[in-house]
């Protein structure tokens, strides 16, 4: 298991906790000071009080003596001598010595009663010895040997529990801020995506915080950027064929005149071949544009209509295509380009591959998917996506009398695309090339 | 001996507008040439013509627009050259009433057959009763758009056809409830559709069959008539 999320939200999560944790170790921290403290300047003030109860009691009212000693608690003890004590603690340091005596407050007795000398000694701690000793007027000493009480600076269910309360809350809290902050780049990456797929995808909105608008309009402009580039450079080609149009229609004319048949034949072949290019060109362009309306359309009926065709075209083709999949599908679809795409794959795998499998599948996922299948000696891995490319032609394309102009495979594709589908090449295991397309059902 | 046709060719092209009225002549049509609309009606009021060639892209007056004024003073027949694969004009072309047509860059021969088609569909139309092909037939609920040679089934879901079969449902659809042999089929089909087509009627039959009825086993629109013979059993509509 790694320790780094890798997603930012993660990351950033764990920051801000780990930030959290930090802040609350302290707070925790410093809270239980507090508390410690607060506890001893109480414990100092009870035991001064009671200390000044002993005193007073010794100098003012000896006969109630022996009930005041009775009811101090068990770790106090209270003696009476004559000499100084002569224990081997050491004065007490300065900072119980001022936490002390501010509570060994004689202002109530005549000045007459009043201690001749104080003496602290010790630590006022729990499991240390703390020692207060008095010299009376008669000189006797008061002697009160004590330990301070245990201490609980955690004893607070109500706070501890609040703790937990907050500390979960402000986790959840900026869980939520990090995802929802994030989620802007979550849209971009879809966008990014989507514009791969279809150069035509819908601009971001351009709302939110000022750089998540920033970041989505730059995007916008760059999409804005991609489709001019992709739509002048279209419109040259689609110009050119155009243009092309007029020539190879006065050529096909001027043929009409040439006095030998076989060579009038191959010139018109010639003509013919060019014109191919020049339609593929064309659709090429149109096809990005995509004009044509979508309609409600049977896809099964287009497939076999595809099929039906290539055997009406060569006859021999009739022994070489077969179809599978349900009698009728409905889908939303542009009939027309949607039959040149099937069109292209069914052709290309009776030129390249000998045979035209087609397999429709039920929808499945909101997916219909389309198999075209082939007997060919398929394609080297490394062109089965190059193949899509404008203008990449396979050796063994560009060697064949099969002509191909290079334009159908990214011609079919960009359809498909265009349709919110898409269309790839794998090599089967049994040899031959297996096209799948996918369309939204 | 009958007139050669006059047809009235209107091309921006010069070059074309030469060549293609050579071509044409030399296969023994006549031929007059217009390089824009005000040409065309100068040279359409001049003279007497059996059919249009109409190139769509023209300078100026657009060649659909041409075809609209055509059509308000004439029912010659018009076939049209439209930009290569421009579907939007070939539709609205057809909608307008063309008879045919052929996008550049054409084959000549294969404007000439085309040409002489349409003018033996049309001398045709002028013996029988004059019939204007529809907007649309209706059958059994389905639809048949002959302009965008076009199947909706009942669902109005397009149901794809290939150019033989398209052929064939119209006209079983035009000749509804009459009993058709393989023979009469092939007659009427012929000239409309070259190619493989004469060869397999019962194929295309049962090609349509498969599209169009619910269970191949008993068919209901399309019911094959014992001694060789299909009939389309369904009233149909006109729109």
């Amino acid at each position: 298991m790694r320790l780094l999320p890798r997603s930012l939200a993660g990351r950033t999560a764990l920051l801000l906790l780990l930030g959290l944790v930090v802040v609350q170790a302290a707070g925790l921290l410093i809270h239980a000071e507090d508390r410690l403290e607060l506890e001893q300047l109480a414990d100092a003030r009870d035991l001064g009080r009671r200390v000044i109860t002993l005193y007073r009691t010794l100098v003012l009212q000896p006969d109630a003596w022996t009930s005041v000693v009775h009811d101090m608690d068990p770790a106090t003890e209270v003696s009476v001598e004559s000499v100084p004590p002569r224990e081997e603690l050491p004065s007490a340091p300065q900072a119980v010595q001022q936490l002390i005596r501010p509570y060994l407050q004689f202002g109530g007795l005549p000045f007459e009663k009043r201690p001749r000398g104080v003496m602290v000694r010790g630590r006022f701690e729990p499991n240390a010895h703390l020692l207060i000793a008095m010299q009376a007027p008669d000189d006797r000493w008061l002697v009160v040997r004590t330990q301070a009480p245990e201490r609980y600076p955690w004893h607070s269910p109500m706070f501890l529990s609040a703790f937990l309360l907050m500390t979960l809350v402000a986790a959840g809290l900026s869980l939520w801020a990090v995802r929802r902050l994030t989620a802007p780049l979550r849209v971009l990456a879809a966008a990014a995506e989507r514009l791969g797929r279809d150069v035509n995808a819908p601009p971001l909105p351009e709302n939110g915080p000022t750089e998540v608008a920033t970041a989505a309009a730059a995007f916008n402009r760059m999409a804005e950027r991609i489709r001019r580039f992709v739509a002048d450079r279209t419109f040259l080609l689609t110009a050119i064929g155009h243009d092309l149009r007029t020539p190879i229609t006065r050529l096909k004319l001027r043929a009409e005149w040439m006095e030998d048949e076989e060579q009038r034949r191959k010139m018109l072949a010639d003509l013919d071949e060019l014109e191919a290019m020049v339609a593929a060109t064309l659709a090429f362009g149109r096809d990005v544009a995509g004009s044509e309306p979508v309609v409600q359309m049977d896809l099964a009926a287009l497939l076999r209509t595809v099929l039906d065709e290539a055997a009406d075209a060569r006859p021999a083709n009739a022994e070489r295509v077969s179809y599978s999949g349900p009698a009728h599908l409905a889908v939303e679809a542009r009939p027309v380009a949607l039959k040149r795409a099937m069109a292209n794959l069914v052709g290309n795998a009776l030129a390249y591959g000998g045979e035209a499998h087609v397999m429709l599948a039920k929808p499945e996922d909101g997916l219909v998917s389309v198999q075209v299948e082939d007997a060919g000696p398929g394609i080297p891995p490394t062109e089965l996506e190059r193949v899509f490319e404008p203008f990449r032609r396979l050796e063994t394309s560009r060697n064949r009398e099969t002509g191909g102009t290079g334009l159908g495979l990214p011609i079919t594709r960009n359809i498909l695309r265009a349709h919110g589908g898409d269309v790839t090449l794998a090599n089967r295991a049994e040899g031959g090339v297996r096209a799948t397309v996918t369309l939204p059902a | 001996m009958e007139v050669s046709p006059h047809i009235l060719l209107i091309d921006d092209d010069r070059e074309i507008r030469d060549l293609l009225a050579r071509f044409l002549e030399k296969h023994g049509l006549r031929v007059a040439a217009a390089r824009d609309g005000r040409e065309a009606r100068r040279a359409w009021t001049a003279g007497h013509y059996h059919l249009v060639i109409l190139d769509l892209m023209l300078p100026g007056e657009s060649g659909l627009d041409l075809a609209r004024w055509l059509r308000s003073v004439s029912d010659v027949p018009i076939v049209m050259l439209t930009a290569m694969g421009e579907e939007t004009d070939r539709i609205i072309g057809l909608e307008l009433g063309a008879d045919d047509y052929l996008s550049k860059p054409f084959n000549p021969r294969e404007l000439l057959a085309r040409i002489r088609a349409v003018l033996r569909r049309t001398s045709e139309r002028g013996r029988g009763p004059a019939k204007d092909t529809p907007a649309a037939y209706r059958f059994a609920n389905w639809t048949l758009e002959p302009a965008r040679r076009r199947l909706l089934d009942p669902d109005r879901v397009e149901v794809p056809l290939t150019g033989g079969e398209y052929d064939l449902l119209a006209a079983m659809v035009e000749r509804a409830n009459q009993v058709l042999t393989r023979d009469m089929l092939l007659d009427l089909l012929r000239g409309r559709q070259a190619g493989p087509f004469d060869r397999a009627i019962d194929v295309a039959i049962s090609r349509l069959r498969r599209k169009l009825e619910r269970n191949g086993r008993d068919p209901q629109l399309i019911k094959t008539v014992r001694g060789g013979g299909y009939v389309l059993a369904a009233p149909v509509e006109r729109e």
